[in-house]
């Protein structure tokens, strides 16, 4: 289908969205609530555009783009709106932004800042009503005050991740994120996967880790996850070499969901100070083990084991695979039983 | 799996689902079932407890434990009895099919309706939702596999698929979900004691000559010993020294006292650990290694697809990479390895292992590969990779048919030991905790062990939810919290074996798979009193 | 799969009840209201009724009963009408749906229309001036009679005093107890318990018990010596002379028919407003002293306007809207096809036509289509088809007159446009051709406006007798000779009813509205009569020598509301005499008993509460 966004000619695909007709020539509408193949329930009304021939505006993620449509996505009226939409959020909005831990990765903020609105002229609606902070959960916490009620984690937690464990709490003016992050959680069907904190843009509902770092002060280091088999994608997100939280990634097997292990069980062991740090060797006499250097280990073990091969052949030795390590380390190990053992009696974790 | 978790979970029409709780297991995976049943799937549960997903089953069977071939058997029975078959199917691409059909003539609806403990009707209704629909994947993971009739449940399923044609296309497949992150590539790798990297088998013409040219030293030809198989020989001597990597039997296996004595009967015992674990705790020599974040490499994930693992961070202290480790053992036993890094190790493994030929660090890290990594077979550097396996042709030529017929568990209940027990995993924690026990809040929400009991023989024992009860079979005795509900049938009990204290590993039997030699986690006898 | 249940006693079905009452509540939104405060009311309905989704719905309409409320206690500038437009627009352009969009355009409409009382509030903080509760059946009474007084009377039997206090406003009580469309009852305050008061009923009570002409009317002051002619004996025209009688003024009532009344005379049928009935409340106005009738005259035909105007002191001309409006309409020559006004004329001269074994075919869809349908019946039709081009809900007839057509066997045959008429070689009517309708958007008047079906095919609807009821006349065309303006033949007069540029001169009733009910041409007649006391330079006040009767207490049961029974339609459908029947006297006392006194209770003592 031919269309004119902005006065430029773009060709899309028919049943896309504005929004979607929009990015595929590179003109960016800005949006809150949507989530792509997820959500486009249009609550945010800040993607808005305008169509030539309709009287009111539209929202850009679900209205379906036609033939030879003309649409302006940054004409002055849709500007305004969006400013006023933008001025609505920010009114019932608590703004701490210096001690908010989503500050400089919250999308209301950044649109407030693109858009150029420092401040609301408006006094919030739900300032008097707001229900209190939810937070007896582990690791996640939900905040109304910071809430805009995009839904985006109500859409995540029944579409995406199918528990249907997040509800709207009241309805109308009074709606709330009904998050089973209160005292009772143990008692909800919340899973702990945390994909609705992902998928919150400003700090409301959040992994409460989250307010270790600041966006900036880290680097993401692209990854697999360690747990099961499904291979899923992650960011391991770091800060002064710690891992200091998760982010599901886009992956083909996951498609930036992760489980409660993947995004919060995945990283606190690897520097936990159970973690053995240097080569042990028991002291036969007192059954304790005693640091050693690695000269010392990798002697002991080489001589031991040539030992037991020169007296009893390679058969007498065995090396067992880790299923959770990688293939280049499961290979040498492989290669080392092989070769320097002089043995095939090698296997993995395999069968348990 | 022979397909990919995309399309069994998003171009399916139904799903069976076989021994296998992927909401706790593989919960990504799981998310994605539950929304295939949203978007109008069709799903079977076959399966002895009421898990979650079986609340959204059109049909679930609730079989008692360790009859998956009769229930197999039993579908086969109808999918011929009512005209199910796809014929064409099984006259191009398969052979054998007279003898399974041979087999399954006895094992009617109402035959294993009995075997199984289930309505004959149901069976019936799934056999007509599996074969009738137009794509059906069958997933199934350890509920299949770990039961001394684990390698002929394996079969039955793709015995199954075969007989209506329910493979080498998209949403259909056979589809195992594999347990540990890269359980699929320890096997790969060869890290098994009758083949090389890529299933090569020890015993195939030219092929050890391939690897004695290879690596260039000459090669023990001797097939080797299979873990399981192992243990008795620790205890009877044959095998005097071991080097463990990661793994934690002493958790993970079953029988665990027998277990600890295998290990304590070894001359040297060396463990490459990243923590003091319960086997570790019996080695001679503990080997810092490296976690995954601390080292790049690549994993493969249940779907056959290999994907990268990135260094994050530098831990302090004296550990060390875990290849350094085994290359200066091996030039320390005096086989002369140099010092490869993980893309280096890729690169040989590429030349070695004709399956992953085209693999390696820089194709993964791409554009070309775009962050989706390659599903093998891969064989050369153009070759896109394999996301379904056995399309148009069986990897073998035909697919060969293996009748199989249903035995019963090695250890049934008795008098003493009245309950089958079935051990799995639970959502909060991976196998033996040495991971996820770490972070704090995840002992919060699922701190320790339990056992699920039926309603009726908690009521007979006395027991009420929430007890501390001690839970005996023949090889140990531990004690853990009573869960009472209807999950699992009357005589029926269920357990997570991710606790040392209350883990479920004590109780259970070492009767192993005749063929994998996979040990039988899935049924053993047990009693359980307050 | 799990269970799935009925609905069962949920919150939506329990609801109903509530969302009823709060609709009555809307619905009896007193007269005299501050419009600000309704539009704040519906702000907060709107408000309350967000799903909660989308932005300028739920944090929008928020703000909105923020910045009104500000208007309303004082504390906004006339900067705030811009907020709230410029935010009244985003919200009409952005919402999703109904609840936040047609929110907005309901408030932009509302900035418009209350403009003045907006800057009031923002200026003055206060509303403009006649802003204040007032009692609602008495405001909403064109004539402003005193409901609740006379109610009290006829509860207490006083019946003659409650003639009496009706006749204070309104001198056809008869006339109204049979035919009024009594706008009185719409808010009523009794709503809020149970539903409104039957106030006609109570009246019609009143009147079943003594007669009105048997009632005396007060007497009337001593002579002015003033002239005063009355062109028109209908209802806005006897009216005027009754209260100009009383006043002292000596009346001359030109009328072109041989009997008084008009349009009640000759325009509904007796069935409806038996003829004798009329009668009485004429003679009581004739009993005031001061009134000449000049029967059988046609001003502007056997005397011209202006030789009336130039005899007398003042002139109220009250002629009515009498002529049937033709329909352009091919073959509408035919025999057979009449103007409906016409023959409703003829029957109430007593000439009934014979349609024995018929089929009649009204066109139309107000009060006289049903009058002259159920009249055709009457005279012996086999069959009476209504054919409308809209739908039922749109005709313009009173409920009740379209159900009981319905109930006498009348056919309604609706969305069919009359397209042609269909005659025999003897040119007599055959049958009625229409074009199918289907309904559509709404017009400007805000009316769903009917266009063809365009994949329907006409249709033809076989009949001998054709009577067209699509509206009515008014002969201006003498009276616009003499000056007096007149748009599409409607009078032009200030709400005054003083014609501007012509001393003297008033006008009143359907010929200075166009056709409309019985009531507003009486409050015509009513401020007619005061208007041109006051222009002859008169104050007079009159004294109807009644007050009314001390209020009881409320009586808080809800009870159902008595409905007026009518005679079987199988019988009645025969015969042209009355069809309704009479109240009972319990049936009266209950309903009676039902008034809460509005004049006495809540708002009924303030300054301002009783419109004059």
């Amino acid at each position: 289908m031919r269309l004119t966004i902005d006065g430029r000619n773009v060709e899309a695909a028919e049943g896309m969205s504005i929004l979607a007709a929009a990015r595929t020539a590179g003109i960016k509408i800005p949006t809150l609530c949507y989530l792509e193949g997820v959500s486009d329930i249009g609550s945010c009304r800040l993607c808005v555009v305008e169509v030539e021939g309709m009287a009111q505006l539209v929202p850009a993620c679900n209205t379906k783009i036609r033939e030879d449509m003309v649409v302006q996505t940054r004409s002055e009226r849709v500007v305004e709106a969006r400013r006023t939409v933008l001025r609505l959020l920010l009114s019932n909005h608590r703004v701490d932004c210096f001690s908010c831990e989503k500050s400089g990765d919250c999308q209301l903020q950044q649109y407030c800042m693109e858009y150029e609105i420092e401040m609301t002229p408006y006094i919030g609606s739900r300032k008097e009503i707001e229900p209190a902070k939810k937070d007896a959960h582990p690791f996640l916490s939900y905040d109304p005050s910071k809430c805009i009620r995009c839904h985006r984690c109500v859409e995540t937690c029944a579409h995406v991740t199918g528990r249907k464990a997040i509800h709207l709490g009241k309805t109308g003016m009074f709606t709330v994120i009904d998050a089973p992050f209160g005292e009772d959680w143990k008692n909800t069907l919340c899973e702990s996967c945390g994909n609705c904190a992902q998928a919150c843009p400003t700090g409301a509902l959040t992994e409460k880790r989250r307010k270790n770092y600041r966006s900036w002060e880290v680097k993401r280091v692209r990854t697999t996850c360690p747990h099961c088999a499904t291979g899923c994608q992650m960011d391991l997100i770091v800060k002064d070499n710690h891992i200091v939280d998760v982010e599901g990634a886009d992956g083909p097997s996951n498609h930036g969901l992760l489980c409660v292990k993947g995004r919060s069980a995945s990283f606190d062991f690897v520097d936990s100070a159970e973690r053995i740090r240097h080569p042990l060797i028991k002291n036969q006499e007192t059954g304790e083990f005693e640091q050693a250097t690695w000269e010392e280990a990798l002697d002991l073990v080489a001589s031991r084991f040539t030992e037991i091969k020169n007296t009893y052949g390679g058969e007498a030795l065995a090396g067992f695979a880790c299923s959770r390590s990688t293939n280049e380390d499961v290979y040498m190990l492989q290669k080392m039983v092989r070769t320097a053992f002089n043995s095939n009696n090698t296997d993995n974790c395999a069968r348990v | 799996m022979t397909n990919t978790i995309y399309d069994i979970t998003h171009e399916s029409d139904a799903i069976m689902l076989v021994g296998s709780n992927p909401e706790h297991a593989h919960p990504v995976i799981g998310m994605q079932v539950r929304q295939a049943v949203a978007r109008g799937a069709k799903l079977i549960v076959v399966d002895p407890r009421d898990i979650d997903l079986a609340k959204q089953a059109d049909v679930h069977l609730k079989l008692k434990p360790g009859t998956n071939v009769a229930f197999a058997n039993g579908m086969m029975h109808i999918f011929i009895e009512e005209g199910l078959i796809n014929q064409q199917f099984i006259e191009e691409r398969t052979e054998n099919f007279e003898a399974m059909k041979e087999m399954v003539k006895d094992y009617t609806p109402e035959k294993v309706a009995e075997i199984c403990g289930i309505d004959a009707d149901k069976l019936r209704e799934a056999a007509r939702i599996y074969a009738t629909a137009d794509k059906a994947p069958i997933m199934y993971c350890l509920g299949v596999t770990e039961h001394h009739t684990g390698t002929e449940g394996v079969m039955s399923m793709s015995n199954m698929a075969m007989m209506v044609g329910k493979l080498g296309r998209p949403g259909c497949g056979v589809n195992p979900i594999r347990g540990q992150n890269n359980v699929q590539g320890a096997c790969d790798m060869g890290a098994a004691p009758n083949q090389f990297p890529g299933y090569q088998n020890l015993d195939k013409p030219g092929v050890m000559e391939k690897f004695e040219q290879a690596w260039g030293t000459k090669l023990n030809h001797q097939i080797g010993t299979k873990a399981t198989d192992c243990f008795p020989k620790m205890i009877s001597g044959e095998v005097k020294g071991l080097l463990i990597f990661g793994e934690d039997p002493v958790r993970t296996d079953p029988n665990t006292q027998h277990v600890i004595k295998a290990l304590k009967s070894l001359d040297f015992f060396v463990a490459d650990e990243l923590f003091m674990t319960e086997t570790a705790k019996l080695a001679d020599v503990i080997l810092p290694g490296r976690s995954y974040a601390e080292k790049e490499g690549t994993f493969s994930n249940t779907e056959r697809r290999v994907q990268r693992v990135r260094k994050a961070v530098e831990i302090e202290g004296e550990t060390r990479p875990d290849t350094w480790i085994f290359t200066e053992i091996m030039n320390r036993m005096g086989y002369p390895q140099p010092h490869l890094t993980p893309a280096e190790i890729m690169d040989e493994i590429a030349s070695v292992t004709p399956s992953f030929g085209g693999i390696s660090h820089e194709r993964l890290d791409s554009e070309e590969v775009g962050g989706r990594g390659l599903q093998w077979p891969c064989p050369s550097k153009e070759h896109p990779g394999t996301p379904i396996m056995h399309a148009g042709k069986f990897a073998r030529g035909l697919g060969y048919f293996r009748p199989a017929a249903y035995t019963p568990s090695m250890e049934l209940p008795d008098e003493e030991y009245p309950l089958i027990l079935m051990t799995g995993r639970i959502l909060y924690h991976y196998n033996a905790c040495a991971m996820t026990d770490k972070t704090e809040g995840i002992n919060e929400i699922a701190g320790g062990s339990f056992i699920e009991l039926n309603t009726q023989d908690a009521q007979k024992l006395g027991i009420c939810n929430g007890d501390t009860v001690t839970v005996a079979s023949r090889r140990g005795k531990i004690t853990s919290e009573a869960r009472v509900s209807e999950k699992t049938n009357p005589g029926q009990c269920w357990m997570p074996f991710h606790y040392i204290e209350g883990g479920a590993n004590w109780l259970t039997n070492d009767a192993l798979d005749s063929i994998s030699s996979t040990p039988e986690y899935k049924v053993c006898a047990v009693k359980v009193t307050v | 799969m799990s269970k799935i249940y009925l609905a069962g006693r949920s919150s939506d079905t329990k609801i109903g009840k509530l969302l009823k009452k709060f609709s009555g509540k809307v619905n009896v939104y007193p007269p005299g209201t501050c419009p600000l405060t309704v539009q704040l009311s519906l702000l907060q309905a709107s408000k309350n009724q967000t799903c909660g989704k989308c932005v300028p719905c739920r944090d929008g309409l928020p703000q909105l009963e923020q910045l009104l409320s500000s208007i309303l206690n004082g504390s906004a500038t006339m900067e705030t009408l811009d907020e709230m437009k410029n935010l009244a627009i985003m919200i009409r352009d952005t919402a999703d749906c109904a609840i936040g969009y047609q929110t907005a355009i309901e408030l932009l409409e509302g900035l418009e229309t209350f403009h003045i009382e907006y800057v009031s509030h923002i200026q003055k903080h206060t509303c403009p001036e006649n802003i204040g509760q007032k009692i609602p059946c008495v405001t909403l009474c064109p004539a402003h009679v005193d409901i609740p007084g006379y109610i009290a009377h006829v509860n207490n039997g006083d019946y003659a005093d409650a003639i009496n206090l009706i006749r204070r406003d309104n001198p056809l009580p008869t006339a109204c107890a049979m035919i009024c469309e009594h706008p009185c009852e719409e808010r009523c305050r009794r709503n809020l318990i149970d539903s409104s008061l039957n106030i006609r009923g109570i009246k019609k009570y009143a009147v079943d018990q003594i007669a009105a002409d048997k009632v005396a009317v007060p007497r009337a002051n001593v002579s002015t010596g003033k002239k005063i002619a009355v062109i028109g004996g209908g209802p806005s025209g006897m009216t005027a002379a009754y209260f100009l009688s009383l006043m002292g003024h000596k009346v001359t009532v030109y009328e072109a028919k041989e009997r008084l009344g008009g349009m009640l005379m000759y325009g509904i049928p007796n069935y409806r407003f038996p003829k004798d009935r009329l009668d009485e409340d004429m003679r009581a106005i004739l009993s005031t002293g001061n009134i000449e009738v000049k029967y059988n005259v046609n001003v502007g035909v056997d005397i011209s306007v202006e030789e009336v105007y130039h005899s007398y002191d003042a002139m109220y001309v009250a002629i009515g809207a009498q002529v049937g409006k033709k329909l352009r309409l091919e073959g509408v020559d035919a025999k057979n096809v009449f103007s409906a006004v016409e023959v409703l004329d003829q029957i109430g001269h007593g000439n009934r036509p014979d349609y024995t074994g018929k089929v009649v075919s009204v066109i139309g869809g107000g009060n006289v289509a049903m009058d002259a349908a159920r009249s055709a019946l009457r005279c012996g039709a086999a069959e009476v088809r209504i054919v409308y081009r809209r739908r039922q809900e749109d005709m313009t007839a009173l409920d009740t007159e379209i159900e009981s057509a319905v109930m006498e066997g009348i056919e309604l045959m609706l969305l069919q446009a009359p397209k042609s008429i269909e005659s025999d070689e003897e040119g007599k009517c055959t049958a009625l051709w229409v074009q199918p309708q289907m309904i559509g958007p709404y017009d400007r008047a805000g009316r769903p406006a009917p266009m063809d079906a365009v994949s329907k095919a006409p249709e033809r609807i076989p009949c001998d007798v054709v009577l067209i009821a699509v509206g009515q006349d008014i002969v201006s065309a003498p009276f616009e000779e003499f000056g007096m303006p007149a748009e599409r033949k409607v009078f032009q007069a200030g709400l005054d009813t003083a014609v501007e540029n012509m001393p003297g001169v008033f006008v009143g009733g359907d010929c200075a509205t166009g056709p409309s009910t019985a009531i507003r041409a009486i409050a015509a007649g009513k401020v007619a009569a005061h208007n041109i006391d006051e222009y002859l330079g008169y104050h007079h006040t009159l004294d109807c020598g009644v007050t009314a009767p001390e209020a009881k207490p409320n009586n808080r049961v809800p009870t159902g509301r008595v409905n007026i029974g009518e005679r079987p339609a199988y019988i009645r459908k025969h015969d042209f005499e009355h069809v309704e029947c009479p109240m009972s006297h319990e049936e009266m006392l209950q309903e009676a008993g039902r008034c809460l006194r509005c004049d006495v209770y809540g708002c009924g003592k303030l300054e301002g509460a009783v419109e004059k």
